[in-house]
């Protein structure tokens, strides 16, 4: 039954007592999440030493600026997408051509070329084909929602995973572009671990400031509208269309940054990178951290990187095995996830 | 009535479908046996696409949300079979067992054998019986069953020897019912009880005939290895939806939270084959003799037609299922009404649960053929999963006629396509006849009516 | 008004002629003429099915027209956009509540007062006249004490009210209300009354669907009255009532 229309009794008159918030914090699964994954983080950093803490701070940036940004597609316009991969390999692959120097032996007769940009000419490019990808990729995904929508973005995935491994002519295929120079500004070249490092989370920190500039503006609004009534929000005079297309690009161009910081970081990149399963591993870790936050990402990242770090240090576990076994992990904290918290650990929406 | 003009889309999905078709036909009148081949191949890869988009059809015209699990479905049919097989076929190069999947399977299986008697023989004795005597017998025969799938799995190498027990209780039970139920129609009373105990008599006999023959039957190993990974595929099928979706439903409606729960599962089942039997693609050997003959330029291999006979068998007994028996119209009524049938009085659960039994075997079966047609790596399961999907939405989502057409479209369509491309763009073209059908025929072929 | 479109001086605030949906092979509404008197109350009643919440639909774009042309304020349109609702200074609210569920109550009435275009509207930020307005409508439906709290964990009449207040802030000129009254306590009608009868003093245009004949009566000042998908009646509220053919057809009296 409903309530009288003019109840307007709020709950818990006196939830501010000592009290009441101590009781409150101990079912308060954000609190402990948060808790949990930072103390782990300090613990980890404690136990290994700064040079661990900078090896895998890296690596959190870069997943960091993918689940940032996947987020705001599937968490805030609540768009499933399982794709996401692909704009991440489109950047990786645009700077690793523009940027290689290596000559090949074994591909002489494919007559592969090299261009020798500089890492930051190339960064740029790698984001714009990115962003022009989506464009023309997300007028025609516009138009399917749901499970058709993951389905779609799954045939994007393997598209783009089938381009780098078979257009050889291009991507030089199975065998990989290798001799990717590390960025470098005049003569000052990144190549300490430390500075890229540096690097790569004032990048993050930058896309995290975009990120909450947008989800706090007007336009972030509209898509948490969009993502729960679309056809409603347009009768109100949105062009949800725009709006959908407008994050979807923003998100991959974000995405493609986070391939070309990938290849200047690895200098070395291969199809094997940006597989399928890695999208849907992304997916995971945006559901695990949380729908709609950004925070939420960023922690769910750090609990990604901090799990697969952790693993290696398992006894049990032969370390070749430690790739697949994160997958398990993941999955099946996924199935726990929807069934218990559908938000993830501090979402603010749910599935 | 304003007159219907034909709109820019479907326009341009008849240019589409002209120039596809013209460009078809101008390849057949540069060299017709190689067209012959091509739509071969079509016809058997796509067989196997259309088995896997009838299982999961029927499982999404039931519940109506895409349960992922079946492409781990497929993944887990044939490495079953590379399991139960690795040591004699590969001679003995990869000889893989581990007590920690057998363990798995013989709890899952114990599981659904405690299920399949509590949802069937409880209520039927439940009035002449104690319930301390139920619960024993239960307690018996369940752990039972799953020791006995223990067994079978921690030595492959005499499949046909333990596995022959089971096939005589299977087959005399099975020809008891069949006779019972000629019986039961015109006799009653004595007669019958008797006329039941003979019958019995005989039928044990014949049941252990057959399992002397086949524990002498080394080559039947191929076939029983066939049998038991599809059931296993369908054990735990029906071990994820009893475990995990009842609940999940029971709590929220939300298709998407379905779908992420078994992208989920996926995740986790594939990664969890690429550990025990690493990421490397790994050959099942051609099981039916390497000769291929050759019909009007085209080179035919045995087990190609064997893969559309399979997939031709499996439809005419799903259209029986769902058409014929009590069962499919209960399946049907949940997939028209979950609540309605409820009310009804059918049994929701215990019809999905068989539901996605049937349709996890579907999909192991698919994936034992394909994997016997090319080879076997983790990764093949989503792969055939989204073949599967791409068909059932070609073919119309939620028809089962639509699902059988969809997966022999969608084969034919790869396989000519590769044709002039390189035969590594396939998944490429699967995609993109996907994306064009949602743009153009929504639909699909045949929509649910 | 965008440039172009072709305008006609039009003393009706909503003139539709010869529309048509159909839905597969059930016509929901069939060659329907209808005129809808500037200012004022005009009432759509019908029995179940009669195709009133299609016609709504129609005139606000979330369904196309198989049909017909609408001149809504003087601009003939062939199809209607749902995104072109405020530039005709439309607005409306859905039969089955259709609110932003998990967003809060604030942002539901804040997400129609900003800006449209992509781009001013990713650098907007919330401004204090905003905030005002806002506030000035929660307060009027009585939901300023909800702000935050998300919609969905509302009661059926309070997301009703809610709804209606999306709709006032978009300060438009005809409002659509289908079944504004439907589910309502009494004194939550009263209230919606009160809203409705505010709106007419500013001289706005009220299109409601109603079954609640008193209500009809007591509110209205035009009446129409649709029959399987055509129009049985249209005219003053006594006038119409009081003719056989919707007392025999309708009121089954």
């Amino acid at each position: 039954m409903q309530p009288p229309a003019d109840s307007q009794t709020r709950s818990a008159p006196n939830s501010r007592s000592p009290k009441a918030l101590l009781a409150a914090a101990k079912t308060n699964v954000e609190l402990w999440a948060n808790l949990l994954i930072i103390g782990w983080a300090l613990g980890f950093m404690l136990w290994k030493g700064v040079g661990f803490a900078i090896a895998i701070g890296t690596v959190f940036a870069i997943w960091a600026i993918l689940t940032v940004s996947l987020n705001l597609v599937v968490g805030y316009t609540g768009l499933l997408s399982v794709g996401h991969v692909g704009f991440f390999g489109i950047g990786a692959y645009t700077v690793a051509i523009l940027t290689s120097r290596a000559e090949y032996e074994q591909l002489r007769t494919e007559a592969i070329p090299t261009f020798g940009w500089p890492f930051f000419a190339a960064l740029p490019v790698g984001v714009l084909l990115a962003g022009v990808i989506a464009v023309a990729v997300g007028v025609v995904f516009n138009r399917f929602r749901d499970d058709i929508y993951v389905l779609v973005s799954f045939g994007f995935a393997i598209i783009s995973f089938n381009v780098f491994l078979n257009w050889r002519g291009l991507t030089r295929g199975a065998f990989g572009i290798h001799e990717i120079p590390r960025p470098a500004v005049g003569g000052w070249v990144l190549d300490g671990e430390l500075e890229f490092l540096v690097f790569a989370l004032a990048i993050l920190g930058v896309i995290v400031l975009l990120s909450w500039l947008i989800v706090t503006s007007s336009f972030g609004r509209v898509l948490t509208a969009i993502r729960e009534d679309e056809q409603a929000i347009a009768v109100f005079g949105y062009q949800t269309t725009h709006y959908k297309l407008a994050v979807w690009t923003i998100s991959a161009m974000m995405a493609g940054l986070a391939g070309g910081l990938f290849a200047g970081w690895t200098s070395f990149v291969d199809p094997n990178s940006f597989i399928l399963l890695e999208s849907m591993l992304l997916v995971a870790i945006v559901i695990l951290g949380g729908l709609a936050t950004i925070w939420g990402s960023l922690l769910g990242a750090m609990a990604f990187v901090l799990l697969e770090e952790g693993m290696r240090f398992l006894p049990f576990l032969p370390a070749i095995h430690v790739g697949q076994a994160r997958l398990v992990v993941l999955g099946i904290l996924l199935v726990l996830l929807m069934v218990f918290r559908p938000q993830g650990l501090v979402g603010r929406y749910k599935l | 009535m304003i007159a219907q003009r034909p709109s820019l889309n479907s326009l341009l999905a008849i240019v589409l479908a002209g120039a596809a078709a013209a460009y078809v036909l101008w390849k057949i009148s540069q060299s017709p046996e190689q067209a012959v081949q091509f739509a071969f191949n079509g016809l058997s890869v796509g067989a196997v696409y259309a088995l896997l988009a009838v299982g999961f059809t029927l499982v999404y015209s039931t519940v109506w949300y895409f349960d992922l699990y079946y492409g781990a479905a497929a993944a887990l049919g044939a490495y079953g079979v590379f399991y139960l097989r690795s040591q004699e076929t590969l001679g003995g190069l990869y000889a893989v067992n581990s007590i920690f999947v057998n363990v798995l399977f013989a709890a899952a299986t114990a599981g659904v054998v405690a299920w399949a008697l509590y949802e069937s023989q409880y209520p039927r004795f439940r009035a002449h019986v104690d319930r301390p005597i139920l619960l024993g017998a239960g307690g018996v025969l369940a752990p039972g069953a799953g020791i006995y799938m223990g067994f079978v799995l921690t030595n492959p190498k005499d499949l046909h020897i333990f596995l022959s027990p089971a096939i005589a209780v299977g087959c005399a039970a099975l020809v008891t019912w069949i006779l019972y139920q000629a019986y039961r129609s015109v006799l009653t009373g004595p007669v019958l009880r008797g006329l039941l105990v003979v019958t019995g008599a005989a039928a044990t006999v014949l049941g252990v005939y057959c399992a002397y023959l086949i524990a002498n039957t080394p080559e039947a190993k191929l076939y029983l290895s066939w049998g038991v990974s599809c059931f296993l595929a369908g054990v735990v099928g029906l071990t994820l939806y009893r475990g995990l979706y009842v609940y999940m439903r029971a709590r929220s409606q939300s298709p998407l939270i379905m779908l992420v729960a078994s992208l989920g599962i996926l995740l986790a089942m594939t990664a969890l084959t690429s550990i025990v039997f690493e990421s490397t693609p790994r050959p099942l050997p051609e099981p039916l003799g390497n000769a291929p003959w050759t019909f009007a330029g085209a080179t035919i291999k045995g087990f190609n037609v064997f893969t559309i006979g399979v997939a031709v068998v499996g439809f005419l007994f799903l259209l029986f299922l769902l058409k014929r028996t009590a069962f499919g119209k209960a399946v049907r009524a949940i997939g028209d009404d979950e609540e309605v049938s409820k009310v009804v009085g059918i049994n929701t659960t215990t019809v999905i649960a068989v539901v996605f039994f049937i349709g996890a075997v579907y999909a192991a079966m698919a994936g034992i053929l394909s994997g016997h047609d090319t080879a076997i790596q983790p990764r093949m399961g989503l792969l055939l999963l989204l073949k599967g999907w791409i068909a059932s939405v070609v073919g119309g989502i939620g028809n089962l006629n639509g699902a059988i057409v969809g997966g022999f479209v969608l084969g034919m369509i790869e396989q000519f396509g590769i044709w002039d491309l390189a035969g590594e763009w396939r998944d490429v073209i699967s995609f993109v006849l996907l994306i064009l059908f949602l743009s153009f025929w929504p639909k699909g072929l045949l929509p649910r009516k | 008004m965008r440039p172009g479109r072709e305008m006609i001086d039009d003393p009706f605030a909503i003139q539709t002629d010869d529309i048509s949906k159909h839905f597969g092979a059930v016509k929901a509404v069939r060659r329907l003429s209808i005129s809808i008197p500037k200012r004022g109350l005009t009432s759509i009643v019908g029995p179940n099915g009669s195709g009133k919440s299609t016609l709504v639909n129609l005139l606000s774009g979330v369904l196309p027209l198989d049909g017909g042309m609408v001149v809504i304020e003087g601009a003939i349109l062939k199809a209607v956009k749902a995104h072109e609702n405020p530039a005709h200074g439309l607005t409306r609210t859905f039969q089955e509540v259709r609110l932003f569920d998990q967003v809060s109550v604030w942002d539901n009435i804040m997400v129609v007062l900003t800006k449209r275009g992509l781009f001013s509207a990713l650098l907007e930020r919330v401004k204090p006249a905003q905030r005002d307005r806002a506030r000035r409508i929660l307060e009027t439906v009585g939901l300023w004490d909800k702000r935050d709290a998300l919609a969905e964990n509302l009661s059926y009449g309070q997301r009703k009210l809610l709804e209606i207040g999306r709709a006032m802030a978009m300060e438009a000129n005809i409002y659509l209300f289908d079944e504004p009254f439907a589910g309502l306590f009494p004194e939550m009608v009263v209230k919606v009354k009160e809203i409705m009868n505010h709106m007419r003093e500013q001289g706005d245009t009220i299109v409601f669907i109603s079954h609640n004949m008193d209500i009809v009566r007591e509110l209205s000042d035009h009446l129409i009255v649709l029959d399987s998908g055509s129009l049985l009646a249209e005219g003053e509220v006594d006038e119409v009532l009081s003719e056989p053919k919707v007392i025999k057809a309708y009121l089954g009296v």
